[in-house]
């Protein structure tokens, strides 16, 4: 346990630099934008005079220097500390943990979801390359694959929760329900059915594809043609063999796309109205509440370096020529 | 080797559609002389209603037949570009970190990696509010969620070519180091990016899309994306309006994925070969 | 086929099962729950602090003001002042109040938190009280239901009372004094005298309000919880409203080209009535210093170009009228025909710009122009669109700068980064309150909604700074009508449309749009029929 132990304190450790590029990257594009949180606050309630947006900007720190405010802003991130939202005019930390739930869930079920019916479906697909069903999987993965998520989303909310009205049309759960336990749980997945599918879809074809081809490649590799070779039946070299081999760049997928898909929610978040994540980084933006914004790439960004170090794991567990301390592997 | 990809179907077909496309966009001022944005005919005639326009018009008029037209043109110079900057980027940063090696290796290897845990959508949505959209915002944005995949790949052949024989051969030979990189490596250093060109190009078109579905895209071009963002509003009174677009969105990104899919085994197959 | 069928039969009768369990469908008894879409979270939520529409169409069920606009004559209700009375020489304004109002913390409502809330908040820290209210020097409380507003120079009662719907939300001095008001938790937990008690606030998904048992009006509020469901994507909304999940979308939630369509709805009306006093205008901001625009000709050159009934047809779908001037025409009071037109003439418009020295050059384009549209609403944005079509007609080439909000509030009210912009301007009851400042010289820049484009016109500023000492009505009325005489001779700006907004309902509701400016008033007498 203990090589395990040292090699995530070394990646978490290594991720610190990339971090604060970020940070600091983040920081500065912000700056550059037009208007500043007193513009977008003032904006947004109708008017006021320059006296108030000038005592605003002496109260908010914005009429000091952008390396003072930088330096300010790191220093407080060292303690652990988020700061203060301009946006929300409320702590960032809670404003965060009640949004990161709802991205997660969101995210972690179109994930599962994909990667299991995509794998099973490439599974089948690339049992019989060329074959009928193999032609109809294949084909049908590339066309889900260029529809756009947002598309599909405004497509799904439309048959399936207006006309048809078996889902709810936006929201994570039932406002104000007053549900606990499993009957909320149940709650929030009901909600969750329509944006997981929109979010998913694409993933499921690409992991199909991706599952897909390394089952073809696995099938012309030695140890297939030897155990079929040996009179061992399709369907256990298939299984045994040829599906072992073809997770292991499914699950590097995995972690490449752990990053794309947090991007991909932002869209489909504004589509079903869900609060997570997403709406949280353009209110941020709108806002222009450097802040906020940097809160949420930053958990962003350690949510995708915690998933890249998952899948490099479970790679390191399924390819046993690879030591868990590869770092190529990400 | 093309007359090995040329003899795949997707290959056909998917090239097929893209050199469509690209004729297109190329002819879109011969083919709807004017601007797309022009207000031509009354709103939201439908398709198919009006000889004129055959695809109908917008919420304000605009020919929807002249918009797809010069949409093709802005979201195929969108993507082709972004996915230009992408790999341009990427192969200088790859291979500048290949060949210096050492703590210089380690800097741009460390900034490939924040960039790639930040999620490039998110990064773009961030970049495009703060400078304002415009064609190259859009392009820079969608470029620099990009380029951090062909920088890796281009950096991983780098370091893997310096080690081959035939480069230590030539190193031997008193071969000067640039022009070693030049002339021996970087040639065999490349393919392989170009080999996922077709899946950025791809991605470009799409992420284009989204940012204009977010209202984040050039407000004096057209482009599919925006045509599927305003025709939203209509989605359920005149749902052509976006149908119409994201059909052909779809169609294109399907185009670049078989040509690219087609090209990819081909190389696969070589490579067993 | 026959598999598709038992397929879908089954898909169908499995959510049948979940949405009869997992989704009771909102049966209501009489009063009942009431879910409304909210398209934003105001980050202050106090109406006394922040006086605009998005804070009162939640916080006004709360807090209540002093008056409420209605359609009687005289255009006030009476809330928690019953009555009101302006000295001869206008220095002095004398509310009385409204007795047995109790706050929703038990405390009795007097006098001193009327004083409080003028003095403290309305005058200092509210964004429309700071200016109405500069020359008020004191509040006088000779017993608990009379207060006294003592101001330095003369003020018009006619625009005091014109302004109390939107500029007096009451505070609880107990409540609020001796704190930094502006942070008080009490911003985000509303207490006030109104019908509806502040419930609960989860972000990103809903506002609760519960039904304030004590209220001061006899069976009033008839429903138990006000829910303002969160829903900032456009579509949502009508979609919300289809599925039955909402039964309200106030503020044009539900866009115009939906309307049709959702009013054919059964069980969903459209409602075009109850925002008579929150008209909006469509005006085309100018940068004079722009050494084209400067010239008088070239302004009304773009006015010509306009093609209004277009703009009406097909922008705002036949929900919106033409606008002549600074005051739209819906206004009982100020609103005067009696102006100069500009009818849309293509060739008027390019004899000008030729009279102006502009001719058209070899690809016909006589000069370039910035075009920044408010990215507020859809309409500004699309109106944008179409101006830039427009101006291209007569030969002048407007590139359209799109920014967010914020970037917008800096480019054209900061850093005067425009030619032309495109502004939902704002029309409140009383051109003192809104519409003056829009083309009154001497406003620092950074100001919001603002004189921005360096206009100046003695002669207007003069007009406007008499009318707001006039005390007579009658008088004040003619010089605000010579106003929109003088704005439209010389265009410091144009208005092209007064538009108003459309709220989709149950039908099951009663009591909507009962008052001018209804959207962001108490709701005390909704009703919902079971």
């Amino acid at each position: 346990m203990r090589p395990l132990a040292g090699f995530l304190l070394r990646r978490l450790i290594g991720g610190v630099p990339a971090l604060l590029i970020v940070a600091v990257g983040v920081f500065l594009l912000l700056d550059r934008a037009g208007g500043d949180a007193v513009d977008a606050w003032l904006v947004s309630i109708g008017g006021g005079d320059a006296r108030m947006a000038a005592a605003l900007r002496a109260e908010y720190g914005l009429d000091q220097s952008v390396f003072s405010r930088l330096t300010f802003m790191l220093g407080r991130l060292v303690q652990g500390d988020f700061g203060w939202s301009f946006a929300l005019n409320r702590p960032i930390g809670p404003a965060i943990m009640e949004r990161l739930p709802n991205t997660l869930q969101l995210m972690g079920a179109a994930t599962g979801i994909s990667f299991l019916i995509g794998s099973a479906l490439g599974l089948i697909a690339g049992r019989r390359p060329g074959s009928w069903t193999d032609r109809l999987l294949s084909g049908g993965s590339l066309l889900l694959y260029s529809v756009p998520s947002f598309w599909l989303g405004l497509a799904l909310s439309v048959i399936f929760a207006v006309r048809l009205r078996w889902f709810p049309v936006s929201g994570i759960e039932t406002i104000a329900s007053g549900k606990t336990g499993l009957d909320r749980a149940a709650d929030v997945a009901w909600h969750l059915v329509l944006p997981v599918a929109a979010l998913g879809m694409i993933y499921l074809a690409l992991f199909l594809r991706v599952m897909r081809s390394g089952m073809v490649e696995a099938w012309g590799q030695d140890y297939a043609l030897a155990a079929r070779a040996r009179g061992v039946p399709d369907r256990r070299v298939a299984l045994n063999h040829a599906a072992r081999n073809a997770l292991v760049p499914l699950v590097t997928m995995l972690g490449l796309q752990a990053g794309a898909m947090l991007g991909g929610s932002v869209v489909i978040e504004s589509v079903f109205g869900i609060p997570g994540f997403g709406r949280l980084a353009q209110e941020a933006v709108a806002g222009r509440d450097a802040p906020l914004l940097l809160a949420v790439v930053l958990v962003s960004a350690l949510m995708v370096t915690l998933a890249n170090i998952l899948t490099d794991l479970a790679y390191g567990a399924l390819d046993p020529r690879v030591g868990s301390g590869g770092r190529d592997a990400a | 080797m093309l007359r090995e990809i040329l003899r795949r179907p997707e290959a056909w077909i998917g090239g097929g559609l893209l050199l469509i496309l690209l004729l297109v966009a190329a002819c879109a001022p011969l083919l709807a002389p004017g601007d797309p944005l022009a207000i031509v005919g009354r709103p939201l005639i439908r398709p198919f209603a009006n000889a004129d326009f055959p695809l109908g018009t917008d919420r304000l008029g605009r020919d929807l037949l002249a918009g797809l037209i010069h949409g093709a043109r802005a979201s195929a110079a969108v993507g082709l570009a972004a996915a230009a900057v992408a790999m341009l980027l990427g192969a200088t940063v790859g291979s500048a970190a290949g060949f210096a090696g050492g703590w210089i290796d380690e800097a741009m290897m460390r900034v490939v990696e924040a960039f790639q845990i930040v999620p490039g959508f998110l990064l773009a949505l961030a970049f495009v509010s703060a400078l304002g959209p415009s064609l190259w915002t859009v392009v820079l944005a969608i470029a620099l969620g990009a380029w951090t995949g062909p920088a890796r790949l281009v950096r991983s052949r780098v370091l893997s070519l310096r080690e081959a024989d035939f480069v230590a051969a030539a190193r031997v030979m008193g071969m000067r180091s640039g022009e070693i990189a030049l002339r021996l490596v970087m040639p065999l250093a490349l393919p392989p990016v170009l080999a996922i060109s077709a899946t950025i190009v791809a991605g470009a078109v799409l992420t284009e899309a989204a940012l204009s579905f977010l209202g984040l895209g050039d407000p004096n071009a057209v482009t599919w994306g925006r045509m599927i963002a305003e025709g939203r509003n209509q989605l359920r009174s005149a749902a052509y309006l976006s149908m119409i677009p994201g059909a052909a969105l779809a169609l294109t990104v399907v185009a670049v994925y078989l040509l690219g899919e087609a090209v990819t085994e081909v190389l696969a197959r070589k490579r067993r070969a | 086929m026959s598999f598709l069928i038992s397929r879908r039969g089954l898909i169908g009768v499995a959510a049948g099962l979940l949405a009869s369990t997992a989704l009771p469908r909102l049966a209501l008894a009489a009063g009942g729950r009431l879910v409304v879409a909210a398209d934003s979270e105001p980050r202050q939520l106090n109406p006394a602090i922040v006086a605009s529409n998005g804070v009162f169409f939640i916080a006004s069920k709360i807090v209540e003001p002093l008056a409420e606009a209605s359609f009687e004559a005289g255009g006030l209700r009476p809330l928690l002042a019953t009555s009101w009375e302006g000295s001869e020489d206008g220095l002095a304004v004398t509310f009385r109040l409204r007795e047995g109002v109790l706050w929703h913390d038990g405390k009795p409502f007097t006098s001193a938190d009327v004083a409080f809330s003028a003095l403290e908040v309305w005058k200092p820290l509210q964004n429309i009280g700071r200016s109405l209210f500069a020359n008020l020097e004191d509040v006088e409380t000779p017993d608990d239901q009379t207060a006294v507003f003592r101001f330095s120079k003369p003020t018009p009662l006619q625009l005091v009372a014109n302004a109390l719907p939107v500029v007096s939300a009451v505070l609880p001095k107990h409540v609020y004094e001796g704190t930094e008001i502006a942070a008080n938790p009490a911003n985000a937990a509303l207490i006030g005298t109104g019908p509806f008690v502040w419930g609960e606030h989860k972000p990103g998904e809903y506002y609760l309000l519960r039904r304030n048992a004590a209220y001061w009006a006899p069976d009033q509020p008839k429903i138990d919880e006000l829910v303002y469901r969160v829903l900032p994507d456009r579509a949502a909304a009508a979609n919300s409203l289809e599925a039955g999940e909402i039964q309200l979308a106030a503020f044009s939630a539900v866009p115009l080209t939906d309307l049709e369509r959702v009013s054919e709805v059964p069980g969903l009306e459209v409602v075009t009535k109850g925002y008579e006093a929150l008209t909006y205008q469509l005006t085309v901001e100018i940068n004079h210093r722009n050494a084209h625009l400067k010239h008088l000709k070239v302004r009304q050159a773009i006015a010509h170009a306009i093609d209004r009934k277009f703009v009406l047809d097909a922008i705002f779908l036949g929900y919106a009228a033409e606008a002549t001037g600074p005051v739209p025409a819906n206004d009982p009071t100020f609103y005067t025909p009696e102006v100069e037109l500009y009818p849309h003439d293509v060739e008027k418009a390019r004899a000008l710009l030729d009279e102006a020295g502009y001719p058209a050059g070899a690809d016909g384009t006589r000069f370039k122009l910035r075009l920044l549209p408010a990215p507020y609403f859809n309409e500004t944005r699309q109106f944008g669109d179409y101006l830039r079509q427009a101006l291209a007609a007569v030969g002048i080439d407007a590139v359209i700068v799109a920014n967010d909000s914020a970037g917008h509030q800096k480019a054209v009210y900061t850093d005067h980064e425009f030619d032309l912009a495109v502004a939902p301007t704002v029309f409140r009851a009383d051109p003192a309150i809104s519409t003056t400042i829009l083309v009154r010289s001497g406003v620092p820049a950074g100001t919001p909604f603002s004189n921005q484009g360096g206009y100046e016109n003695p002669e207007l500023d003069a007009l406007i700074d008499e009318a707001l000492i006039t005390l007579d009505s009658g008088k004040r009325v003619d010089l605000y009508k010579r106003f929109q005489k003088l704005v439209t001779e010389d265009l410091p700006l144009i208005n092209v449309a007064d538009w108003s907004f459309t709220s989709v309902a149950s039908d099951r509701l009663r009591g909507l749009a009962s008052n001018p400016r209804w959207a962001v008033s108490n709701w005390a007498d909704l009703e919902q029929e079971a």
